[in-house]
């Protein structure tokens, strides 16, 4: 005989459903049902066509062979290709070089590593333009004097580099998530296990690839699925420090949105942007609620 | 248990109905179009009985620093002849504008009661039933010819003109060219020699420092050209697309006057026009095109001098646009401050150090701020003409500034740049 479910946890649910429904749901509906109009009258799937089919988008006359615009899908491809292993790898090399106990001051040189995700995402990108400035900034600089002079040059002026600087940019600031997730991870896995793996006469890569990284995937599993989200909602870093310029190098999806709904206020693609954008991030974001169950 | 379930039903009908009331509303006034004349009708009614009440205006405008003084002095004669109108200031983007206005007008609200937005943004949001109209405010024979082009639409006036910043060309420090022995060119040839001879002068980054933001600097440069070597007419058929940019008269443009500039390093890389101001005053640079406003930037007005490219028989003026939402609850004082900036305003504006010049034809050279007189008078010589990327707008406007930014790094990409911009051209 099956036990009748209890009702109590809906109860609790609806606080959150009374302001989900009107405005979360709700436009998410309509924006989806905004995606299927142009002009007031229904189109099918002509709007996703157009936006699908559009160069801004995918741009597969200079994909791969000539320099960008490539559009702001492969862009987005690119960023994440780019900024999701070097965020994680940093973060986890980071977490281990910091551990409390092996480092004095760790505390103070990680807080300088977290800043990037403390300043507002808006002076991010200002910082972003100003690192790779020719003359002003750090990047070109550094680079210049090491006598790569094809690289001190303003990065986000150029599109060969304009979509790179975003990126290292965009790293810089995402670090400091990924390094505090994994130092929390680490200091979770017992001192026990790491002891027996030395009686047992293990080297400290054979710990690393035994012990640490294994015990550390429910971190790594969220790490990856926040850093996906993260890649394909950037906004703000593109926005400030390039506009997705020049020529559309370095659009992203988000950007290109944007620039359907407040610049050639066409509210219509800007929905089918939307619309694309949601589906992508939906898959890691199941994922992750998947992996966590 | 069927009496918990009765109650959790109820409950999450509750919620369902709430929810769709709610959703009901927002919907309803993203669509509802009728409700706009009631509101209108009823905010007159409340106006009439305050009249001689103390009304806040509220005005939103893209000026701050010097610029913003030299606005206030304008609002501040209109208080003192208004003492019932106390007017506050805020400091916005168009570009920021743009996003916020659209939602604000839909649901039949604004930010402010008077604003200041591009032409062709204002005739969009007019065409739209959002702004008041003018046609019987302000008499248009009093303006220079073509300035309310860009704010009407079927007959209908939607925005007023206030000052207009004028683009003549490269400023240049008298001081500097003295020091060097410098002249300003008389011919295209004279005028390449000139950037060839400050490019060795010792110091100098590059001869013409190119101003960079969201692009505008560049397309003000680029339309010189184009006005210098196309006329006005090819600058008109650009904006309304009986030209195209790959037309081969536009293109030689390009490739024989601009690129090969840019190929010599003549031009700089895009920097952040401001900065660009404090390097080009210092002496990092020897030229730069600017709009008339940078008369009231600089240390020393008196030092500015002036080349318009040899030939050049146009210009472009650019006049800033007023509005006044139909939602303001203030129309009657509204419509006041925006004929006041549209006239008297005017004279009181283009006497501060603002940079501007009046598109009102009753302002006379003598109601100018003395650096700005001899600009005023080259200005009412040549053809005045509106902004390009301005007149066209929307997200051309910003496809014009990626594609120049483009085109400025990598000069070779010309063909690609006018095969967009032709692409991209908002289809009538």
């Amino acid at each position: 005989m099956r036990k009748p479910r209890s009702l109590t946890p809906l109860f609790f649910l609806l606080p959150a459903l009374v302001l989900m429904v009107p405005f979360v749901i709700y436009p998410v509906l309509k924006t989806i049902y905004f995606s299927f109009f142009l002009n007031g009258k229904f189109v099918g799937l002509d709007n996703y066509r157009h936006v699908l089919l559009s160069s801004d988008i995918i741009n597969l006359e200079r994909f791969p062979t000539k320099s960008p615009p490539w559009g702001s899908l492969i862009n987005n491809i690119i960023f994440i290709a780019i900024h999701l292993p070097s965020t994680i790898f940093l973060g986890l090399g980071l977490a281990l070089l910091l551990r409390k106990e092996e480092v004095k001051g760790s505390s103070l040189i990680k807080s300088i590593v977290f800043l990037g995700m403390v300043i507002p995402m808006i002076v991010g990108g200002l910082i972003t333009r100003f690192l790779f400035e020719q003359g002003a900034g750090v990047i070109p600089s550094v680079l210049g004097a090491l006598g790569i002079k094809s690289l001190d040059i303003t990065w986000t002026a150029f599109p060969q580099t304009a979509l790179f600087a975003v990126i290292l940019g965009s790293i810089w600031i995402w670090t400091g998530f990924s390094m505090l997730m994994y130092s929390a991870g680490l200091a979770s896995i017992p001192k026990d296990y790491y002891e027996a793996a030395l009686i047992d006469g293990a080297n400290k890569f054979q710990i690393f690839k035994n012990v640490t990284w294994p015990l550390l995937k429910p971190i790594t599993i969220v790490v990856v699925a926040m850093t996906l989200l993260w890649d394909l909602k950037i906004f703000d870093i593109v926005y400030v420090a390039t506009g997705g310029g020049p020529g559309g190098a370095s659009m992203v999806l988000a950007l290109q949105m944007w620039d359907y709904f407040a610049r050639e206020l066409n509210y219509n693609y800007a929905a089918v942007v939307a619309v694309l954008l949601t589906t992508l991030t939906l898959i890691p974001a199941m994922w992750l609620i998947r992996r966590r169950e | 248990m069927s009496t918990k379930k009765m109650l959790f039903s109820l409950l999450l009908i509750g919620v369902l109905a709430f929810s769709i009331v709610a959703s009901g509303c927002i919907g309803g006034q993203q669509t509802t179009t009728s409700a706009s004349t009631q509101t209108t009708t009823k905010t007159t009614t409340t106006t009439t009985t305050k009249i001689q009440e103390q009304v806040t205006l509220k005005v939103i405008g893209p000026w701050s620093g010097k610029e913003l003084d030299a606005f206030m002095k304008v609002i501040k004669a209109f208080e003192a002849q208004h003492p019932n109108i106390k007017v506050e200031y805020k400091t916005y983007r168009a570009e920021d504008l743009a996003t916020i206005l659209p939602l604000q007008f839909e649901s039949k609200d604004t930010p402010a009661d008077v604003i200041a937005m591009w032409g062709w943004f204002i005739t969009k949001m007019g065409e739209k039933g959002h702004l008041m109209t003018f046609n019987n405010v302000i008499n248009p024979d009093e303006y220079i010819p073509g300035v309310l082009d860009a704010v009407t639409a079927n007959g209908k006036i939607y925005g007023v003109p206030f000052t207009a910043a004028a683009k003549p060309g490269f400023w240049y420090r008298k001081s500097f060219f003295k020091k060097y022995g410098l002249k300003p060119p008389q011919t295209w040839d004279e005028f390449v020699a000139l950037l060839a001879k400050i490019k060795k002068i010792p110091g100098i980054k590059a001869p013409i420092v190119s101003g960079d933001s969201v692009g505008w600097p560049l397309s003000d440069i680029t339309e010189h050209f184009i006005l210098t070597f196309g006329g006005a007419q090819m600058q008109l058929g650009l904006i309304s697309g009986k030209i195209k940019w790959e037309d081969p008269q536009v293109k030689a443009i390009f490739e024989q006057r601009l690129v090969p500039l840019l190929k010599a390093g003549y031009f700089s890389e895009p920097v952040e026009w401001t900065s660009a101001v404090t390097a080009w005053w210092k002496g990092d640079y020897a030229l730069y095109f600017m709009g008339t406003w940078i008369t009231g930037m600089v240390d020393d007005p008196n030092d500015l001098g002036l080349i318009s490219l040899p030939g050049c028989k146009a210009m472009v003026l650019a006049p800033d646009y007023f509005m006044v939402p139909k939602y303001t609850a203030h129309p009657k004082e509204a419509m006041e401050l925006a004929k006041f900036l549209a006239t008297e305003g005017q004279r009181i504006h283009v006497g501060t150090n603002s940079g501007k010049l009046a598109t009102w034809k009753k302002v006379t050279i003598d109601d100018y701020w003395p650096p700005m007189k001899d600009v005023a008078k080259i200005v009412s010589n040549v053809q005045a003409v509106p902004d390009l990327d301005d007149s066209v707008g929307g997200e051309w406007q910003k496809t014009f500034w990626d594609q120049l930014k483009l085109l400025w790094v990598q000069p070779d990409r010309l063909d690609d740049v006018l095969k967009t911009l032709d692409e991209k051209f908002p289809k009538k």
